[in-house]
C-alpha cells in the first residue's frame, strides 16, 4: 500500500521523508545516519537534528522517534501527523516506553514533578506515554535502536523484509544439553565463552522470546539479549505475564537453577523492570499491536 | 520588553534561545533546555549492575562515554583496577566515540553555516553547489560511520555498547578483526584530512564575512584529558585559568569542592562556575590544556592553530578547528593502538560487589564527565551525573549576548542574528540530552 502512494507523489518523483524527535537520546537517529544509503533514494524534508526546518512539511513517510513525555511533545506528535501519509514509529521509546518506562514506576513519578518549577518550559505529562496513545500508526519499527539495515527496510519495502523469528537464530552461540549452570550469574561478569549460548552460561539473555531483525549484535559481543527488539510474533499480542512464563520455562529446560532462585530473579521486580523497560508491549489497557504492523 | 525568541537545529537535543530587549539594549540571553528525561530520578531503585547499560541511553550521541563511565564508577565503588589490556580497549572504545562526534558536529551540524545551506542533505543533480554539498555530505557520513564501526569493534554495538563490564571488558580484539580496520582507518585519513582541510578554509571565509573569529571574552577552560597528549580515558581534572596557567587539578571525587552548580529557573539544564567565572569545555579546553597531539598529522593542525592563536587560544569558532583536529588524530591514534595486540592478555580480574559510594571520569567529546552512584543492597540509592555540557551553559549564554550586542542596535535587529545564534551555539556542541539527562 505504501508504494502506490509513494511513488504518485505530484512534484517529485523521489519520496519524502521527514523524522520528528520526541524525548529520546537521539540512537534512533544515529543509527538512521548510518544507514546512508537512503540519502541517494530519499529526499529529507525535516529532521532538525541534521537541517534547519522549523516544520514538518508534507511527506510520504514520517519516522517517529522518542516518547512522548511534554505536552510539547504531544503537541508536535498530533501536528506533524496531518502532513505524512504514513506513520513509523521508531524506536522503543516511541513504541513501549524504553528506559523512561522506569520513571512511571509510582514510587518515582512523584520525583519528577519537583523538577517542574521552572518558567516556561514544556510541562511534564504524568507519565512518559508511547506515541501510539495520541496518533493512529502504520508500521512499528522496534529495537534500541533498530539497526541501519531495518531502517532501510522500513523506508524501502518493510512488507518484503524477512525477520528472523527470534534473535537465538540469529546469534549463532551453540545451546548445550550438558550444559547446565546452577545459579544465575546476572548480565555481564567478565570471561565470556564466545561460542556457547549465554543461558548455558548462567546469564540472563532473553533472546529465546526476543523479536530477532537485529542480527544479535549484543549476544554475539558477549552480553546477554536484554530484549529491546520486544517479544518475538508468537508473544507479541499476549500480555507480558505470557512472556515472562516462556522466559521461565527457557530457563527450567536449560538449567538446573532452582525454582526458587529463578522466580525470585525473573519475577523481581527489577529485573522485570529492566527487561520490560524495552519491550512491555501489550501492558496497560492498551490493546497489543497487530503483528502484521511490525517489522 | 521584547522577547526574541530562536529555536534550534542541528544540534543535540532539543533547545531555544531567548533574547529579552529593552530600548535596543539587550537585557538577557537564555539558553533554555525544553526536555528533560530523568535518568537521576528513574535509576533509583535500579540493580547496581544494570548500570552501564542503562545509561548509555542518556544520549545517542555520546554513549560511549556513558557506557565507559558508568563502568568506572562501579569499579571505583568496588575497589576494582581493571587490567592493562581492558583500559586499552576502553580507550579505543573512547576514540571511535570521538570520532563519530567530530565527524557528525563538524559536517553535518556546522558545515551548513559555511556554505549557507540549511542542510547538507539537499539532493539536487542541476544544481551544481548543492550537488557539491550533497557529496561532501556522503564522504562526510562514511568518515563518521568509522567511528560507529570502531565502536562496534571495541564495544558490541554501535550505539549503544555492552563490551565494557566491571572488572575490565569482555573479550579482547582479534587480531584479523583489528587489522581489517586498520586498513580501513589508514585509508580513511587523506580523506578526513581533506575534509577538514576545506572545513578550514570555509571557515576562514565565514570569519571574513562576519569580520570575526567568534567575540567573546576569555575564560577558564576545563579538562580531564592527558596533561602531555590527550588521554579520554581519564582520571583527573585541569582548570586553566583565562591568562593559561594551570590553576587547579582535582579528583572526581571532589567535584562539588571545586565546581559550583545551579539549578536553571527558566531551562532544564542548570548551569556550573568556576569562582563564580564563566566556563568552558570541550575541543578548545582539550586544545589549550595539552602539550600536543602525540600523533603527527593531527599534531601539524594544532601547531598550526598555535602559531596563529597562542595558548590560551580564547575565539570560539576555534572550538570547531579543535573538533576537526580531534577527527584527524582519532583516526590516527586509533590505527597506532590497532597496531598492538589487543588479545592474548587478561580482559578482567574478579571482584565482589558492595554497598557504598563510587565516582567515575571520562574525558566525553564535549568534555570531563563524571558520575557519581552511592548503592545500598546492591541497587542504585542514589546517582548523579555532571554533564559537561552543562559547564559550558555560562560561556554559550555569555557568547550569546555579545552576538545579541552586536546585531541589535537601536530598534533594529539585523537579520544576521538568528544566523549568529546557531553559529555560537553549534559552537560549543552542546548535547541537551546530556545536559537535562
Ligand atoms: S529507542 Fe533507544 S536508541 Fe532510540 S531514542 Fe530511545 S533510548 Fe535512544
Ligand atoms: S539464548 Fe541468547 S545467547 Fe543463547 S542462543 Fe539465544 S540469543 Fe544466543
Amino acid at each position: 500500500m505504501a508504494e502506490e502512494k509513494i511513488n504518485t507523489h505530484e512534484q517529485n518523483t523521489v519520496p519524502r521523508f521527514a523524522v520528528l524527535q520526541l524525548s529520546g537520546c537521539a540512537g534512533c537517529e544515529v543509527s538512521l545516519l548510518n544507514a546512508h544509503e537512503w540519502t541517494e533514494k530519499f529526499q529529507l524534508t525535516y529532521m532538525p537534528l541534521v537541517s534547519s526546518a522549523y516544520d514538518v512539511p508534507e511527506v510520504d513517510i514520517l519516522l517517529i522517534s522518542g516518547g512522548v513525555r511534554t505536552d510539547e511533545d504531544a503537541h508536535h506528535l498530533k501536528n506533524a501527523v496531518k502532513n505524512a501519509k504514513r506513520v513509523v514509529a521508531v524506536g522503543t521509546c516511541a513504541i513501549s516506553g524504553g528506559v523512561a518506562n522506569l520513571g512511571n514506576r509510582d514510587e518515582v513519578r512523584q520525583l519528577f514533578l519537583k523538577r517542574q518549577d521552572r518558567l516556561d518550559v514544556p510541562r511534564l505529562l504524568p507519565r512518559s506515554r508511547p506515541v501510539d496513545d495520541f496518533v493512529p500508526i502504520d508500521l512499528y519499527l522496534p529495537g534500541c535502536p533498530p539497526t541501519p539495515e531495518l531502517f532501510m527496510a522500513a523506508l524501502t519495502d518493510p512488507a518484503g523484509y524477512q525477520a528472523s523469528l527470534i534473535v537465538c537464530q540469529e546469534c549463532g552461540r551453540k545451546k548445550l544439553k550438558d550444559q547446565k549452570p546452577e545459579h544465575l550469574l546476572g548480565f555481564q561478569k567478565g570471561n565470556v565463552d564466545p561460542e556457547i549460548c549465554l543461558i548455558n552460561q548462567g546469564y540472563a539473555c532473553i533472546g529465546t522470546s526476543t523479536r530477532g531483525g537485529c542480527r544479535a549484535p549484543c549476544t554475539r559481543a558477549g552480553h546477554p539479549c536484554v530484549g529491546c527488539r520486544g517479544p518475538s510474533n508468537v508473544l507479541i499480542e499476549k500480555d507480558s505475564q505470557a512472556w515472562l512464563e516462556s522466559i521461565q520455562k527457557v530457563f527450567h529446560a536449560m538449567t538446573n537453577i532452582p525454582d526458587d532462585e529463578l522466580k525470585e530473579a525473573l519475577l523481581s521486580p527489577q529485573l522485570a523492570l529492566f527487561l520490560f523497560q524495552f519491550s512491555d508491549y501489550a501492558g496497560g489497557d492498551r490493546p497489543p499491536r497487530p503483528k502484521e504492523k511490525v517489522l | 520588553m521584547t522577547t526574541l525568541t530562536f529555536p534550534l537545529s542541528r544540534i543535540e537535543g532539543h533547545a531555544r534561545v531567548e533574547i529579552e530587549v529593552q530600548n535596543g539594549k539587550v537585557i538577557s540571553t537564555r539558553f533554555k533546555a525544553t526536555e528533560m528525561r530523568g535518568f537521576e530520578i528513574f535509576v533509583q531503585g535500579i540493580p547496581a549492575e544494570q548500570m552501564p547499560v542503562i545509561v548509555p541511553r542518556i544520549c545517542g550521541v555520546c554513549s560511549t562515554a556513558h557506557h565507559v563511565v558508568a563502568v568506572k564508577t562501579l569499579e571505583d565503588a568496588y575497589g576494582v583496577t581493571p587490567p592493562p589490556l581492558a583500559s586499552r580497549i576502553r580507550s579505543l572504545l573512547l576514540l571511535g566515540q570521538l570520532l563519530q562526534n567530530q565527524a557528525t558536529s563538524l559536517f553535518i551540524f556546522t558545515m551548513p553555516d559555511r556554505v549557507g545551506a540549511d542542510s547538507l542533505f539537499e539532493m539536487d543533480d542541476v544544481d551544481v553547489i548543492k550537488k557539491k554539498h550533497f557529496e561532501m555530505a556522503q564522504r562526510a557520513l562514511k568518515i563518521r560511520e568509522l567511528g560507529t564501526d570502531l565502536i562496534t569493534l571495541a564495544g558490541g554495538q554501535f550505539i549503544h555498547p555492552v563490551r565494557a563490564v566491571v572488572g575490565g571488558v569482555n573479550a579482547g580484539i582479534p587480531a584479523e578483526r583489528a587489522e581489517l580496520m586498520l586498513n580501513r582507518l589508514q585509508q580513511a585519513l587523506p580523506m578526513a584530512c581533506e575534509l577538514f582541510d576545506a572545513y578550514w578554509e570555509l571557515t576562514i571565509r565565514m570569519k571574513d564575512r562576519i569580520g570575526s573569529w567568534g567575540d567573546d571574552q576569555p575564560a577558564y577552560y576545563i579538562t580531564s584529558t592527558g596533561k602531555v597528549r590527550p588521554d579520554f580515558n581519564s582520571h583527573e581534572i585541569r582548570v586553566m585559568n583565562p591568562e593559561g596557567e594551570c590553576c587547579e587539578i582535582f579528583s572526581p571525587r571532589s567535584f562539588r569542592e571545586v565546581l559550583e552548580f545551579k539549578e536553571s529557573e527558566y531551562s532544564y539544564a542548570g548551569k556550573t562556575s568556576y569562582k563564580g567565572g564563566v566556563i568552558r569545555a570541550n575541543s578548545l579546553a582539550r586544545a589549550n590544556l595539552t602539550a600536543h597531539m602525540g600523533t603527527k598529522v593531527a599534531n601539524g593542525y594544532l601547531h598550526r592553530l598555535r602559531i596563529e592563536f597562542g595558548i590560551p587560544a580564547h575565539p570560539i569558532m576555534l572550538f570547531e578547528l579543535g573538533r576537526g583536529i580531534e577527527l584527524v588524530y582519532a583516526i590516527e591514534r586509533a590505527a597506532q593502538m590497532l597496531e598492538q595486540p589487543l588479545d592474548g592478555e587478561d580482559t578482567d580480574v574478579p571482584y565482589t560487589p558492595r554497598d557504598g559510594e563510587g565516582y567515575g571520569l571520562v574525558e566525553a567529546p564535549r568534555g570531563p564527565l563524571i558520575h557519581h552512584y552511592v548503592i545500598e543492597k546492591g541497587k542504585i540509592a542514589r546517582a548523579e551525573f555532571i554533564i559537561p555540557t552543562v559547564h559550558n551553559m555560562g560561556s554559550i549564554e555569555r557568547a550569546l549576548k555579545v552576538a545579541a550586542e552586536r546585531y541589535i542596535t537601536g530598534d533594529t535587529v539585523n537579520m544576521e542574528l538568528e544566523k549568529a545564534v546557531g553559529r555560537v551555539v553549534r559552537a560549543f556542541d552542546p548535547c541537551i540530552a546530556c545536559a537535562t539527562h
